[in-house]
This record gives C-alpha cells, sequence and structure tokens, in this order.
C-alpha cells in the first residue's frame, strides 16, 4: 500500500469555544486514507462526520492534533490554502445549489479560472471533466444550467470540482435526495473515479448499500471520535457495531443475520446480494 | 482562526434569555404598549433631569428582569461611534437651530450655545435608553410572543384594510428561517471557497472587495430562497392558507393584574419624564 | 373493497405551460382510485409525473383533463377547497420548508387557525396529534433546533391536527438518513394500523412493501399496478424502469436461478429466511435420518 495521502491525528474541535454553548463535535479523530483508496465515513448525524471532512480541506484549521494532506499541513497558518483547496475536492450536499453561471460550461469553468490559467487550459479542463462525469462537452457546454434536471446538476457541480483535477475527492452524502437511476450512474462514475483515475476518495453516507458497494475501508463516528474502522465485510459482520451505532444493515446482511439467529452457518459479512445469495446457495445445495 | 465561516453560530435573533422574572411574564401585548408608550416619552423630554430620571428606570428594569446590566451595554458598544459622529454634527451644525441659552463659541457657522449642548448630551442620553429598553425587551420576550402581541396591538387596524394576519405572518416566516438562511449562506461560501473561491482564505473584509466576487453565494442563495418561497407556498395552501381570509387563533392572551399595573407604572413614568422642568 | 374510494382520480391529464405556444405533458390519462384505510405507494423515477399526480390528489394542482374528486368533490371547486385539503393532508419533501412558525405548537395551530377551528378545541387536538408523531416534549422548542426526522413529524403532527381521511407523503423521507427514515415510518405504519389512508410517493423500496398496492408511474402514465409482490415479481420490466427492487427479491431471484424450487417472488426479509428453512429443513432431516 502507498503511503497515506490523507493523515488525521488526534483532531480535536470546538464550536463556539469560550461560550456557555460550546459544543465538543471532534474528539482526538484519527484516520488516514492511503493514496487511490475510497473510504467511507458512515455515523449518525451530528457525529462529526462533517466537522471532519471540513478540516480536509483547511475550512476547519486543526484547533488540536493535526491535518495533513498530500504533504500540507493544515494547522500551519502558513500553508497556501489556495494550494490545498485544489488538491482536496470538497463537494458538499447537494452541490447542484451552487451552480450560478447561467450556461453549463462557463460554471465549470469558475474554479480553473479563479486559478489563473489559460483559456486554453481552462477549456480542455472543462472538456475533461465533463467527459469524467458522463456529459458530453460539445452537447452540453452552452446548456442553460437551470433547466437541467437534479440528477444533470449534480454532474456539473462535480465536474466544476473535479476541473481543479484534485488529488482527493471528499463528498458528503454525494447521492442524497436523486432517484435510483441517477444514483446507480453517480455510484458508478464515482467508482470510475477511483478505479480508472486513481482519485483518492473519501465520502460520507447514511446509506448503507452505497457503502457496501463502493468503500474499500469504513471508518465508524460516533460523538465526535471514530467508533470502528474497517473494511465493509468487517464492519457489516459485527452486529454489535450496527446496533450500537444505528448503522442500518444492508438488507442482504440483515436475511444473513436473521439465517445465523436460526443456526445457520453463513457469513453475515457478505453484503451484496449476489454473495447473499450465494451464502444461501451453499445452504440449500448441501 | 477557524472562525471565519462561523455565521450560523454567531447569530442571535431576539436573543431570548428566560430568567423567568416578572417582566418575562408580563402579557406581551402590554409589554409592548408599555415599550411605545415609554419610547414616545423618550423621544419628547427634552430635560436633563427628566432623561436621568428614564435612565436611572431603564437600569432598574434590567434588575426586575433579571438580566445582567452588561447585555444592555453590550449592545450600546456596537452604537458608539454612530453617537460619537451624531453628537460632533449636532454640536457643530444645530447650534444655529437650537437656538436660545447662553452662546458660548461663535465661530463662522459653529454656534455652542447651552441649548446646543443641551441638544447633544440629551440625544446621547436617549441613544442610550432606548438601546436599554428595547434591550430588555427582546431578552425578556420571546419571538413568537412579540408578532403574537404585535399582531393583537395592531388588531384594530384590520377594520381600515390593514392586512394585520398576513403582516404578522410575513414577519413569523421571516424571523422563522432567519437560522436556515444563516446556515444556507455559511454552506454556500464554504462550497465556493472549496471550488477556488477567494473568501475564507484572507482577512474578512476581503468578502466586500468587489460584488462580483460575492456573485457566487448570492445567486445561488436567491434561488434557494426562491424554491424555499415556493416549497413554503405548496405547504402552506396544502394547510388551507386562504390570503386574506379570517382565521381564528390559538394563543390568546389573557391581562392580568400585573400587566395593568405594568401599563399603568409605564404611564406614570413618562407623565413624570415630561413634567420634570429641568 | 367494496366500499367508496376517498379519492377518485379519472382519467386526469397535466400538462405545465413553458411559455404561450409550448406546454410541457406530464401526466396522460392517469385513472386511480384510493380507498378508505388504504396503504399506496406510488413509484417511479424523477420525472415520471409521480410526484405531480400526488399533488392532484388535494388540488394543489387541478387537471387540464379529467376529474379528481375527494369525497365526491371537485377539487377544481374553489368554494369548497378547504373540505378537501383537510381530507387530504400533504407532507412534503424538503423538513424545512413546510414548518411556518417560530416554534412546534404554532407550527402544528397553523391550519387549525385557517380552518377556524376554535381555540379550546385547537389545543385539544393539537395535543393528540403531537402525541401521536411522540413530539410532546417539544411543543415549545423553536423549529430550527430539531433533527429532520423530528420536522417531518411535526409536520405530520400539524396536518394529524386537521382530522384528515387520507395522508399523502410526497417524498417525505428522501432528505433523511436512515434514522429519521425510521421515525417517520414507524409513526406512518401506527397511524395506518389506527386506520388512516397513506398514499406514499417514494424511491425506497423499503417503504413499498409495507404497501397494500403499488403503483408505477412511467412518462406521466401508470405502467405497472398492483400489490408489492406482483409488482416486485416484474424485475426486469422494473430495471427497464430505472427503478430498484428488494434485496429479498433480488437475492431470491440469484438463488432461483440456481435452485428452481426456491420461490422467486420473495419480498421481504423475513420471507427470504422462511423459504430457507423450507427448503434445509428436509435436507437436515434426511442428513439427520
Amino acid at each position: 500500500m502507498n503511503r497515506s495521502i490523507v493523515e488525521v491525528s488526534d483532531l480535536s474541535h470546538t464550536y463556539m469555544q469560550g461560550t456557555p454553548l460550546a459544543h465538543r463535535a471532534l474528539n482526538r479523530v484519527s484516520m488516514q486514507a492511503a493514496k487511490g483508496e475510497c473510504i467511507a465515513i458512515i455515523g449518525h448525524t451530528g457525529s462529526g462526520k462533517s466537522t471532519l471532512i471540513q478540516h480536509l480541506n483547511g475550512l476547519f484549521r486543526p484547533q488540536a492534533g493535526k491535518v495533513i494532506v498530500n504533504g500540507l499541513d493544515v494547522s500551519d497558518p502558513k500553508v497556501d490554502i489556495k494550494l490545498l483547496r485544489r488538491q482536496v475536492g470538497l463537494v458538499f450536499q447537494n452541490p447542484e445549489d451552487q451552480l450560478f453561471e447561467k450556461l453549463v460550461g462557463d460554471d465549470i469553468a469558475y474554479g480553473p479560472f479563479k486559478m489563473g490559467l489559460p483559456l486554453a487550459e481552462v477549456k480542455e479542463r472543462v472538456e475533461w471533466a465533463m467527459e469524467l462525469v458522463g456529459l458530453s462537452f460539445e452537447e452540453m457546454k452552452d446548456r442553460p444550467t437551470f433547466a437541467l434536471s437534479g440528477g444533470q446538476k449534480r454532474k456539473i457541480a462535480l465536474a466544476g470540482m473535479l476541473a481543479l483535477r484534485p488529488k482527493v475527492l471528499v463528498l458528503d452524502e454525494p447521492t442524497a435526495g436523486l432517484d435510483p437511476r441517477s444514483r446507480q450512474e453517480l455510484l458508478q462514475r464515482i467508482r470510475r473515479l477511483n478505479q480508472e483515475e486513481r482519485l483518492t476518495v473519501i465520502f460520507v453516507s447514511h446509506n448503507m448499500e452505497e457503502v457496501a458497494q463502493l468503500a474499500e475501508r469504513v471508518y465508524v463516528m460516533a460523538l465526535g471520535q471514530i467508533a470502528c474502522e474497517g473494511t465493509p465485510r468487517q464492519i457489516f459482520g459485527n452486529q454489535e457495531i450496527l446496533r450500537e451505532h444505528h448503522i442500518g444493515t444492508p438488507e442482504a446482511v440483515d436475511i444473513l443475520y436473521k439465517l445465523r439467529e436460526q443456526g445457520y452457518g453463513v457469513d453475515p459479512g457478505a453484503f451484496l446480494p449476489e454473495e447473499a445469495a450465494a451464502e444461501i446457495l451453499k445452504l440449500i445445495n448441501r | 482562526m477557524s472562525a471565519e465561516f462561523e455565521l450560523s453560530r454567531n447569530i442571535t435573533i431576539g436573543q431570548y434569555l428566560p430568567t423567568e422574572s416578572v417582566v418575562h411574564r408580563l402579557d406581551p401585548r402590554f409589554k409592548l404598549a408599555a415599550f411605545v408608550i415609554l419610547i414616545l416619552a423618550i423621544a419628547i423630554c427634552n430635560t436633563y433631569v427628566g432623561n436621568l430620571f428614564a435612565l436611572v428606570i431603564c437600569i432598574s428594569m434590567f434588575a426586575v428582569a433579571k438580566i445582567p446590566l452588561h447585555y444592555g451595554i453590550s449592545g450600546i458598544k456596537p452604537a458608539i461611534p454612530f453617537i460619537i459622529i451624531l453628537a460632533t454634527l449636532q454640536l457643530l451644525f444645530y447650534g444655529e437651530i437650537a437656538n436660545g441659552g447662553t452662546v458660548y463659541v461663535q465661530y463662522g457657522f459653529i454656534t455652542i450655545s447651552s441649548e446646543s449642548i443641551r441638544l447633544v448630551l440629551v440625544s446621547a442620553m436617549r441613544f442610550v435608553e432606548v438601546i436599554f429598553l428595547s434591550s430588555v425587551l427582546t431578552l425578556s420576550t420571546s419571538t413568537t410572543e412579540l408578532t403574537h402581541g404585535m399582531e393583537r396591538l395592531l388588531g384594530p387596524l384590520h377594520k381600515v384594510k390593514f392586512p394585520v394576519h398576513a403582516f404578522a405572518l410575513i414577519i413569523t416566516i421571516a424571523i422563522r428561517f432567519v437560522p436556515t438562511f444563516a446556515m444556507e449562506m455559511e454552506k454556500m461560501m464554504k462550497a465556493q471557497a472549496s471550488r477556488g473561491a477567494d473568501f475564507g482564505t484572507g482577512e474578512w473584509w476581503r468578502i466586500i472587495r468587489r460584488t462580483k466576487d460575492m456573485l457566487p453565494i448570492i445567486i445561488p442563495l436567491f434561488n434557494v430562497a426562491l424554491a424555499r418561497a415556493e416549497d413554503l407556498i405548496l405547504a402552506m395552501e396544502a394547510r388551507c392558507y386562504t390570503p386574506g381570509a379570517s382565521r381564528t387563533q390559538y394563543t390568546h392572551y389573557k391581562a392580568q393584574g400585573k400587566d395593568y399595573v405594568a401599563l399603568l407604572t409605564s404611564i406614570v413614568i413618562s407623565v413624570i419624564m415630561l413634567v420634570i422642568p429641568w | 373493497m367494496t366500499n367508496n374510494p376517498i379519492i377518485r382520480v379519472e382519467d386526469i391529464s397535466f400538462s405545465y405551460k413553458v411559455n404561450q405556444d409550448q406546454q410541457i405533458p406530464v401526466l396522460k390519462n392517469v385513472s386511480l382510485d384510493v380507498y378508505p384505510g388504504e396503504y399506496l405507494a406510488i413509484i417511479g423515477h424523477n420525472g415520471s409525473g409521480k410526484s405531480t399526480l400526488s399533488k392532484h390528489l388535494n388540488g394543489i394542482l387541478t387537471p387540464s383533463e379529467g376529474g379528481v374528486y375527494v369525497n365526491g368533490i371537485d377539487t377544481r371547486d374553489r368554494m369548497r377547497l378547504h373540505e378537501v385539503r383537510s381530507k387530504v393532508g400533504m407532507v412534503f419533501q424538503h423538513p424545512d420548508n413546510q414548518i411556518v412558525a417560530t416554534i412546534v405548537e404554532d407550527d402544528v395551530a397553523f391550519g387549525l387557525e385557517n380552518i377556524g377551528v376554535a381555540p379550546q378545541e385547537m389545543k385539544e387536538r393539537i395535543d393528540a396529534s403531537l402525541a401521536v408523531v411522540g413530539m410532546s416534549e417539544f411543543r415549545h422548542r423553536p423549529p430550527h433546533h430539531l433533527s429532520g426526522g423530528q420536522k417531518q413529524r411535526i409536520a405530520i403532527a400539524g396536518i394529524l391536527a386537521m382530522r384528515p381521511q387520507c395522508v399523502v407523503l410526497d417524498e417525505a423521507t428522501s432528505m433523511l438518513d436512515s434514522y429519521g427514515r425510521q421515525e417517520i415510518l414507524t409513526v406512518i405504519r401506527k397511524l395506518h394500523e389506527e386506520g388512516m389512508t397513506i398514499v406514499t410517493v417514494t424511491h425506497h423500496m423499503s417503504e413499498v412493501t409495507q404497501a397494500d398496492r403499488v403503483v408505477v408511474m412511467e412518462a406521466g402514465q401508470i405502467v405497472l399496478q398492483g400489490t408489492p409482490r406482483e409488482v416486485f415479481s416484474h424485475q426486469a420490466r422494473l430495471q427497464e424502469l430505472h427503478l430498484d427492487v428488494p434485496d429479498a427479491s433480488r437475492i431470491a431471484a440469484y438463488v432461483h436461478a440456481q435452485c428452481a424450487s426456491f420461490s422467486v417472488d420473495l419480498i421481504e426479509n423475513d420471507e427470504v429466511v422462511e423459504e430457507v428453512n423450507r427448503h434445509s429443513i428436509p435436507q437436515a432431516e434426511a442428513s439427520g435420518t
């Protein structure tokens, strides 16, 4: 495995520090992401997920602890924050809300222009980013943004981020509010970015099917701390963790647990429907 | 250091401080009425002693409402430059108009007399009184009570076709959405900063450098606000809201002895302020 | 069901006007009856017309052709719109965009104030409906400190207070996390058990399996209709429509492909477990003897 590209150690964060309303959102959180890895962060609302990912591109600076991304130390006051933000593309929840240019191409070009790149390169990046999210450059660049569907707008927002050519892509609830079709399509795009473009992907999600499909490694957060960490197989295969942290289980896992309660020897870590079916076939073909 | 984006957490609208004092428990209609009477008296009274008296009353009001005085003082701090500018302007340019009294300095168009000094000092005192008074009001009354009280007080205007309910509803909805929009704005600033916008990387005042830089925030915020408004209209319609139609009211206030006492006290204070001749 | 439908949707068409001479048809000749006490789910991908259909059920939209009748009242009859809307309540997608007031109980009162309920009665109704959704202790709180699920429960309470016969949920759980969704589903299940008619528009198949009847929309028309079991047995058709099926159905189909006697029309997790039991117990006995 490669050296970590994201290295968070002992990170703590308190909102409204020094007031009666002070609220500790992160408490000595440590996590790593290796180059090219795909990592899911799951946990209840208010567990600190959002606060954690906002440290990765320097929207928050560490109050205590360290965050180092691709060699840049986020806690260093002299760090080039714009360079950092180009290396870590943070896509917020419902990113389609942030589109503001009339035309699709212009909106995606916003970031590269802000970097001060020459027109030719901006154009090249926009084209590249649009192809990556599955939008035809020629066909879509001059379309008005407001007339597009929610799923398409979200792809445009994602392209706007990719045009900065980040090394790490951080996504907050990437598929929330999308219909099954757009969700599947977006998930495939993200997977391709991770596998073909070797982009390190860190995403926050409450959809366990999605976590099961995408993630190589999962961090479970609770009360501002990392409650546990492991592969989806390890996490979903451990019912105590799932129960304790109110993590929804993928349906397939739920079925396997029910079988196990009845005394069948199945592996509940088989979280994909195909795998679960294979486990069941083992039972009935024997 | 990391506070550059913490908008929503700093916003306190209707900074209600529930200390359960007698002032808190007053009927909001009466509380508002007493407030208006006192403000009027302050606006009219231009004597030193009258205003000193009002100042003492205002300060003692904090004690009655069990609210620490520093809440009121912190309300004055941001107004100090304003008070100073106003005082300077009055001192320099009001001498001619505020004629009468002894003239101390006469230099060109600048006249400083005992009357213009009185004007300056009284204005400053009025400023402080109004801030203290509004602080006590907002700290002791929830925004909901305030809108209810206002709606009831304006009730009679319904007869002259003034849309009282609609007006109160607009204010309620506006207050209701302040925290929502603050959060929205914070998210939008962070989202745009994440894709290369400049704010959040330098001093706070760089945000307002150029309006053009604000477009990536203003336009999406506006879109989101419109979408929200559309949703809200649908939701209100679905719950049988018809603009202009008569409605019943859930909250009913019943005046008690203490409410009448409060109103009467405010009238007495006002009369004293206005009859003091010095 | 022999009783009369609460809502009758009769051959409606609806199109959005883009400008003077351009119209986008959204619904084409849709007919649908909703019966008292029924739990109906409407599914379809975005743009299939399912939300537009649901907005016709209480007269928020009125059809360009055909008619929608709630208890026999035409939703185009503006004089009786209050009757229609207090009988068919609606919960929308965004938790934040349907709360009007600055404290919870005032928001629940909003609909009651609109239909002119007397103040004494309002209090009883507010108490009762907040209790149903389990939010009584929050009645004096400002809404912006509540979670998404809690806000949606308040929205439901506001509708229940109007004593509706039918609650329509227009993607009411799509903005919530799994925990919040469970909160809402629990409330809905309880309401349905008490006899409330439920119409839910959703993407979540776990909500669909609970329904008595499923209606699948595509391009403004109803293309598939039946019990969840019937509908989910058309896996290929649903895939064509880019719709999910429950994992239980998917697993059953995989197993069925290898082992023909394994039933294919399973929709709930427990059914899969039972089916496994049915298949393995004789074998267990066989191996025991």
